[in-house]
């Protein structure tokens, strides 16, 4: 048999530890082709989706049908649905918030997918199927954040 | 591409095209780790702190390992034996690199390379060999002419009150004499 | 080296597709991956109710700027509810990826495979380049604060101190590359330069310069590979795999000779093995070795023994693997040349052969015969070798 055994008897403070990070000084992400299209609907204030050959619309669009064919640009009016939510108490680096955060999954009535975004509604009011609609800001700049929140 | 497809797709954007687009987002990761050199590494480096380069011995196939691992490979068995290994080698490769890890233009440039240690066990032609990958205090001109390759070297230590347990405690390879 | 291969069926390739090479894209890493794998299931004849499996291949996710890349690119890779499974071997992953394809039909789990590669450079800043930090050992190489260029000055230092080559003899290998680009529809940097050329462009790390680099690239190829029955049905004229070849080397590379790459040899020998290849050098008419540096490509040629050690840089200069040579290699242009998205550049790689060996690559095609072909592509701190070898 050979000997299997590693060196066991070692401490922690024997250990040696190199402090290092894995960063970039930063990410550029370019929306893509119907993402351009949906950071335009946004800065002017409409929510955008691509309508496929199955006749539904899918928010948000991604040029490509679930059928792998591409789609056509198509404004989704109405209320939106709300799927699900859950409510945020910290931020990022577990600091304690002073007013918790309502984050809901919202899916349009007349659309197919959906989009993550707050939620305006006090947090004894907020249930699964509770109808909603964006609010935009008045500036906008053709990102996510263009709606302030659904209410 | 063939003759038979159509165009190939694809949109291709100059920089400030890219800048302009709506819709665009940046975003900065800050992610921090602690690397933990591991009992092997962290004896080697402990060594570099007090002036030794140490290898590990592979109990089948008599192999030193320098940098040390925890195992050998080739046997697929524990290294067993810590041997002290000398400070001397000589220079398997070398370039000068006039750019910086971000790609940025270097003021001065700066000559780094792989050594081949003198660790008894390993023949001259042997495609393995224990070495280390540092910095070469040469004349850059000495690696373009290929007079670098081949030339016998020793450790440069960072003064002892400097040193940390690692890779950098060794300042540099430079030649003998 | 026995590699114990139990093969089910025939694997074939029916169809490939690929987008522009492009040093930033409009369109999203997903996006790429859809305008590929459409353009390969047109040209095959097949929609993607017909693909049972699909296999996907993409480099560092830091590249990309998106974790789970993999998942994050399934949708456009038509893997949505399919068998789907993404491979990485750095920059061994291209040829890597059709390797995958080749076991998932040979073993007979699927018949009709979508294989995709697909990478986005272009995100990552201050340049791409900066995110191979992350390659290096944590605690041994990176304090001293490497740039993956050094690596490769070192290796063709090593070369050129073991096998006598200059670096305008290397240079060579740049120049007919980017010629034979002019000639690919996806090429990013096509053009006819000078020996000149590459000596006076930017010095980057010595003995490397600006234009003996490929370079950053967004872009995503793929590929149909299905069984012998399937492809029968599909085409008169299919590309059989013949034989693939992957293994690895440890992460020391700085405890090996480095003139040679053993990472590749090994590969090769598995590869040919299974092709039943005896005499590489002379069996094979046309090859793609991986070239993301010009002697990257001379190394590789060596590596998959089309031309001994050491004598590769002698054969360039007698024309020996221009387009109307003995042995062409890179007629695509290759990486230099068409550009390096990186998991999808060594698609690339085999969908130039996949059109060759059906004579369909035009102004491209190769004036020889062709009957054999090779390809390959490298992983990592000089570790992974992955190829394929084709047959019409």
């Amino acid at each position: 048999m050979m000997d299997m055994s590693f060196e066991k008897k070692g401490r922690l403070e024997d250990i040696v530890v190199w402090p290092g990070d894995q960063e970039v000084d930063k990410f550029v992400y370019t929306p893509g082709i119907h993402g351009t299209e949906f950071a335009k609907g946004l800065k002017d204030g409409k929510i955008l989706g691509m309508k496929c050959k199955d006749g539904k619309v899918y928010v948000p669009p991604l040029t490509f049908c679930p059928d792998f064919s591409k789609g056509e640009i198509a404004e989704i009016e109405g209320d939106w649905v709300v799927i699900t939510y859950t409510i945020v108490y910290e931020d990022m680096y577990g600091n304690f918030l002073e007013k918790p955060k309502v984050i809901g999954f919202l899916k349009p009535v007349n659309g197919e997918g959906g989009l993550i975004h707050y939620l305006n509604v006090p947090i004894e009011k907020i249930n699964i199927g509770l109808t909603v609609r964006p609010v935009f800001k008045e500036e906008r700049v053709g990102n996510i954040n263009d709606i302030k929140y659904f209410e | 591409m063939n003759h038979s497809m159509k165009e190939v797709p694809g949109i291709g954007l100059k920089s400030s095209e890219m800048y302009s687009l709506i819709g665009l987002l940046e975003d900065r990761p800050k992610a921090r780790y602690d690397f933990s050199a591991g009992p092997t590494v962290s004896k080697f480096l402990l060594g570099l702190k007090e002036g030794k380069i140490l290898g590990k011995k592979c109990p089948r196939c008599g192999r030193i390992f320098v940098p040390p691992r925890s195992y050998c490979e080739w046997c697929h068995v524990a290294t067993s034996e810590w041997v002290e290994v000398p400070q001397t080698g000589i220079i398997h490769t070398a370039v000068v690199s006039y750019i910086s890890a971000k790609r940025q233009r270097l003021e001065k440039p700066e000559v780094v390379g792989i050594v081949r240690l003198d660790v008894p066990g390993y023949k001259d032609k042997e495609y393995e060999f224990a070495g280390l990958f540092h910095r070469i205090c040469i004349d850059p001109k000495l690696v373009v002419t290929g007079e670098a390759i081949g030339m016998r070297v020793k450790v440069r230590w960072k003064p002892k009150e400097e040193r940390k347990a690692s890779i950098l405690d060794i300042e540099c390879f430079e030649p003998i004499g | 080296m026995r590699p114990n291969i139990f093969m089910k069926d025939r694997v074939a390739i029916v169809g490939a597709g690929i987008t522009k090479f492009m040093r930033r894209s409009l369109e999203t890493p997903r996006e790429l991956a859809w305008e590929a794998a459409t353009q390969a299931l047109d040209s095959a004849g097949l929609t993607l109710k017909d693909i049972d499996c699909v296999v996907t291949g993409s480099a560092p996710d830091t590249f990309d700027g998106v974790h789970f890349k993999g998942e994050y690119i399934a949708d456009g890779s038509g893997g949505i509810s399919k068998p789907i499974t993404r491979v990485y071997v750095g920059g061994g992953t291209g040829v890597f990826i059709p390797d995958a394809g080749f076991w998932h039909v040979a073993s007979g789990l699927c018949k009709k495979v979508l294989v995709l590669g697909e990478e986005k450079m272009s995100p990552a800043h201050p340049h791409p380049q900066y995110v191979f930090k992350y390659i290096w050992d944590p605690i041994l190489e990176r304090p001293l604060e490497p740039n993956l260029i050094w690596i490769f000055a070192m290796e063709m230092r090593r070369y050129m101190t073991k096998c006598g080559a200059q670096k305008e003899d290397i240079a060579l290998v740049s120049v007919k590359n980017k010629r034979n680009a002019l000639d690919h529809p996806s090429a990013l940097i096509p053009a006819n330069i000078t020996v000149e050329d590459v000596l006076n462009s930017e010095l980057l790390v010595w003995p490397v310069n600006l234009l003996d680099i490929s370079p950053v690239t967004d872009g995503a190829v793929a590929l149909v590979m299905t069984s012998e029955d399937v492809a029968r049905k599909l085409t008169d004229t299919p590309v059989w795999v013949d034989g693939i070849g992957f293994t690895l080397e440890n992460q020391h590379w700085y405890n090996r000779e480095l003139s040679f790459p053993r990472y590749l040899n090994y590969a090769a020998r598995m590869a040919y093995k299974m092709a039943g290849i005896e005499r590489p050098w002379k069996e094979i008419d046309v090859a793609e070795p991986y070239d993301p540096f010009d002697y990257k490509e001379l190394h590789h040629i060596e590596g998959l023994m089309l031309a001994r050690p050491c004598e590769a840089w002698k054969l360039v200069k007698e024309g020996y693997f221009n387009r109307d040579g003995e042995l062409p290699t890179s007629p695509s242009g290759g990486l230099l040349g068409v550009g390096n998205p990186i998991a999808a550049a060594g698609v690339m790689k085999v969908a130039e052969l996949y059109w060759q060996l059906r004579y369909e690559a035009g102004k491209r095609q190769v004036k020889k015969a062709v009957h054999k072909a090779v390809a390959n592509a490298w992983g990592d701190l000089m570790q992974a070798g992955t190829v394929i070898v084709l047959s019409n």
